[in-house]
């Protein structure tokens, strides 16, 4: 019964089984959902910024959604499809905030922005 | 440590034999500008990103389906026509030795030789752009065909003959008896069947139309001529598809290079 | 497999017959079946049988399409017209008009020139690794890892290691100071050919390590302790016994040698193209651009007759060189 340990088993095994592994992960994280906050140049929360998502791909930026922010300055987004992103945010007399790239894992992964779009930033 | 002369040799040897791959794997995870003067030796903010750019931006998943799939052909119609002929070739029978001497001098003949014709034959057969064109060239080659002979050749006598006193069928005799006793040829046919099929790129350039129907190798030099970008992409792109190459042949080392010196000791 | 093997002349007393080898000849039917018996005739089907898918595969892929290779390159083709015959045209445009040909002809040369010193480079390390040296089979993975590669990856790495910005080579070159400005390898006339060659001993020089590896130590070593014995110095031990034992090794190393000029394809489409200009042209790739970019079918075949009876010539000389009969050893 030692055929199971010869190499042609194990390591097809052990590839399959962190295929599956990554897939399960993947499946259980893929909502879309981004979230974040957007801050002015004082480092207070801004509500009712819009925040602009552009999906990337190697040549071009496309913009797919617009959102707003509630009242403590936190923005979602949901259904997002693609795997490398830009946000910006913007607000009427507070100016732009830098475009940020955000490269995820996977299509779809939900992430948090670890910092907060600062607007006021870009010109 | 004795010999520390030669170790040290040996060291240079390895360093310089593995600094492509160092490079590469260097380039495709590095967060530069990978044109930017001078470059880092080490990889600065390594990032897995330019890995999930490849998967999603380019059909890696059609290329790696069509290159499987040829190969696969490849390797199973080579191990049925060869181990058949080979056994064929341990009968006696008029012309036996014509037909050795037919396989040895084409043996001299290089694909690359056959190039023209080979596509004007596989174009009157309908095959281009086919998963069947593609692997036929390669559905049997005869260097296994030989390491299959010397196999077969040297099971004793005595359990072929019992077999078929107890009358079993020649088919029979090749898959009851010889094949079980002949696992390395086994091997070194699966493993020099698949490299071959999974590398080549001549072939499968000169008969594909689709961009659907391309191999890696294809879907590599395509990916080369139009992408000029900054990022290490393509070169994520080079690990991905030199990985499984690298894994198949660590873990069938011994059976490949049995195979490709099976001449050279017995020569 | 080597030719040498199943060429290698008869030990006398046998060869009675059709069919017969050096091995002892498979057993004969049993007796009361006469040669048109129902037995015989059914196992002559069979073998017909197992034999003609493989037979038909060599045929189709390799036989006809030299043979056809051949004819075309006396016809005039064309994709509206039906071939017909024109003689020497097609060679004759070659020789007289055709300076891409030359061209390729003599980088195909120099490529070949350049087979002879990745066989010594691995010879080297073959006898570096054969001794007894801790961690032998680790170098020998190593140094072979690069032959199953795809060369077409193989091609893209180099070319990146060649670049003239972001490249290793060029960067070590500089920090080294021993040059001041980036060198353009691959599109400089005269630096592309050996580049694109220093990538390509790069990826066989495993494959020649190993054939030697195995023809140094299939040498019984009780030759090399009688020579020790009697007083021989290692040099003299190394040319008198190492290398005539090695001819066969040597000889294969030699054919792969050659074959490898003329299937090199991959990687200088990938590197270079055979620019620029034309290079790191070689026969194959121009065969492969008059068929394949030119649609002139007529004179890619003459081309390629033109290679095979080179490769031809060239494996004959190697096989003299080599002591006749494909280096194998007369006892």
């Amino acid at each position: 019964m030692t055929w199971w340990r010869s190499r042609w088993v194990v390591v097809p095994t052990l590839l399959v089984l962190i295929v599956l592994g990554w897939n399960a992960y993947v499946w259980t994280h893929d909502g879309g959902r981004i979230e974040g906050t957007v801050i002015d140049a004082r480092g207070h929360p801004v509500p009712g910024a819009e925040v602009i998502l552009y999906a990337r791909s190697f040549l071009t930026n496309d913009e797919r959604a617009r959102t707003q922010t509630d009242g403590s300055g936190h923005f979602r987004f949901a259904g997002n499809a693609s795997h490398a992103l830009q946000l910006q945010a913007q607000a009427p007399g507070l100016g732009r905030s830098d475009r940020i790239t955000l490269r995820l894992l996977f299509a779809g992964e939900d992430t948090k922005l670890r910092r907060p779009l600062r607007l006021g930033a870009a010109s | 440590m004795k010999h520390p002369i030669r170790h040290a040799v040996m060291i240079v040897v390895s360093v310089l034999m593995l600094l492509p791959f160092y490079w590469v794997i260097r380039t495709a995870i590095t967060n530069d500008n990978i044109y930017a003067y001078p470059p880092h030796l080490l990889p600065r903010d390594p990032h897995p990103y330019n890995f999930v750019d490849v998967w999603y931006l380019i059909p890696f998943p059609r290329y790696l389906l069509n290159s499987v799939v040829v190969s696969v052909i490849t390797v199973i119609g080579n191990l049925v026509l060869n181990a058949v002929a080979a056994y064929a070739l341990t009968l006696p029978f008029v012309g036996r030795r014509a037909v050795l001497l037919l396989l040895l001098s084409c043996m001299l003949i290089p694909f690359q030789a056959t190039i023209i014709p080979a596509y004007l034959i596989t174009a009157r057969l309908g095959l281009l752009n086919s998963y069947l064109g593609l692997a036929l060239p390669m559905l049997s080659t005869i260097i296994c065909i030989f390491i299959f002979k010397s196999a077969f050749e040297s099971v004793p006598r005595s359990l072929i003959d019992a077999a078929r006193i107890d009358g079993l069928g020649e088919w029979r005799i090749i898959a009851r008896v010889l094949l079980p006793l002949s696992r390395p040829a086994i091997a070194t046919n699966v493993v020099l069947a698949f490299i071959w099929s999974w590398n080549s790129f001549m072939w499968p350039l000169i008969i594909t139309r689709d961009a659907t129907m391309q191999t890696l190798p294809l879907g590599l030099a395509r990916f080369l001529s139009y992408m000029e970008d900054t990022t290490g992409a393509l070169y994520a792109f080079v690990v991905m598809v030199l990985a499984p190459g690298i894994l198949v042949f660590l873990m069938a080392q011994s059976a490949f290079i049995r195979g490709l010196t099976a001449g050279a000791t017995k020569g | 497999m080597t030719p040498s093997a199943l060429l290698r002349p008869l030990p006398p007393g046998e060869g009675r017959g059709e069919g017969d080898t050096a091995r002892p000849s498979p057993n004969p039917l049993p007796k009361g079946e006469g040669f048109l018996g129902r037995r015989r005739t059914r196992q002559s089907a069979l073998i017909a049988c197992f034999l003609l898918p493989s037979l038909a595969i060599f045929v189709l892929y390799r036989i006809l399409p030299l043979f056809w290779n051949v004819v075309l390159s006396f016809q005039s083709w064309s994709p509206t017209r039906p071939a017909h015959f024109v003689g020497w045209d097609n060679y004759q445009d070659l020789w007289s008009y055709d300076d891409v040909f030359w061209q390729a002809l003599t980088n195909t040369a120099i490529w070949i020139a350049a087979a002879p010193i990745a066989i010594i480079l691995a010879l080297a390390i073959a006898l570096l690794v054969n001794s007894d040296l801790r961690g032998a089979a680790v170098y020998r993975t190593i140094v072979f890892l690069s032959y199953p590669l795809m060369t077409v990856a193989v091609g893209i790495i180099w070319r990146w290691m060649y670049d003239e910005r972001g490249g290793l080579i060029n960067w070590a070159l500089r920090s080294a100071h021993l040059i001041d400005k980036p060198l353009g390898f691959l599109g400089s006339f005269d630096l592309a050919l050996p580049s694109v060659l220093l990538t390509d001993i790069w990826q066989v020089i495993g494959f020649y390590m190993i054939v030697l590896l195995t023809g140094l130590q299939s040498i019984p070593p009780h030759l090399y302790e009688a020579a020790r014995v009697d007083g021989v110095p290692a040099w003299a031990r190394f040319l008198r016994i190492t290398l005539p034992l090695l001819r066969p090794s040597l000889f294969l190393c030699a054919v792969i040698g050659l074959l490898n000029s003329f299937t090199s394809f991959d990687l200088v489409y990938i590197m270079t193209n055979g620019g620029p200009g034309h290079a790191t042209e070689l026969l194959i790739t121009y065969i492969y651009k008059l068929g394949f970019g030119q649609t002139r079918f007529d004179a890619a075949a003459a081309v390629t007759v033109v290679q095979f009876l080179l490769l031809l010539v060239l494996t004959f000389l190697a096989n003299r060189a080599a002591g006749g009969n494909a280096g194998a050893i007369e006892h």
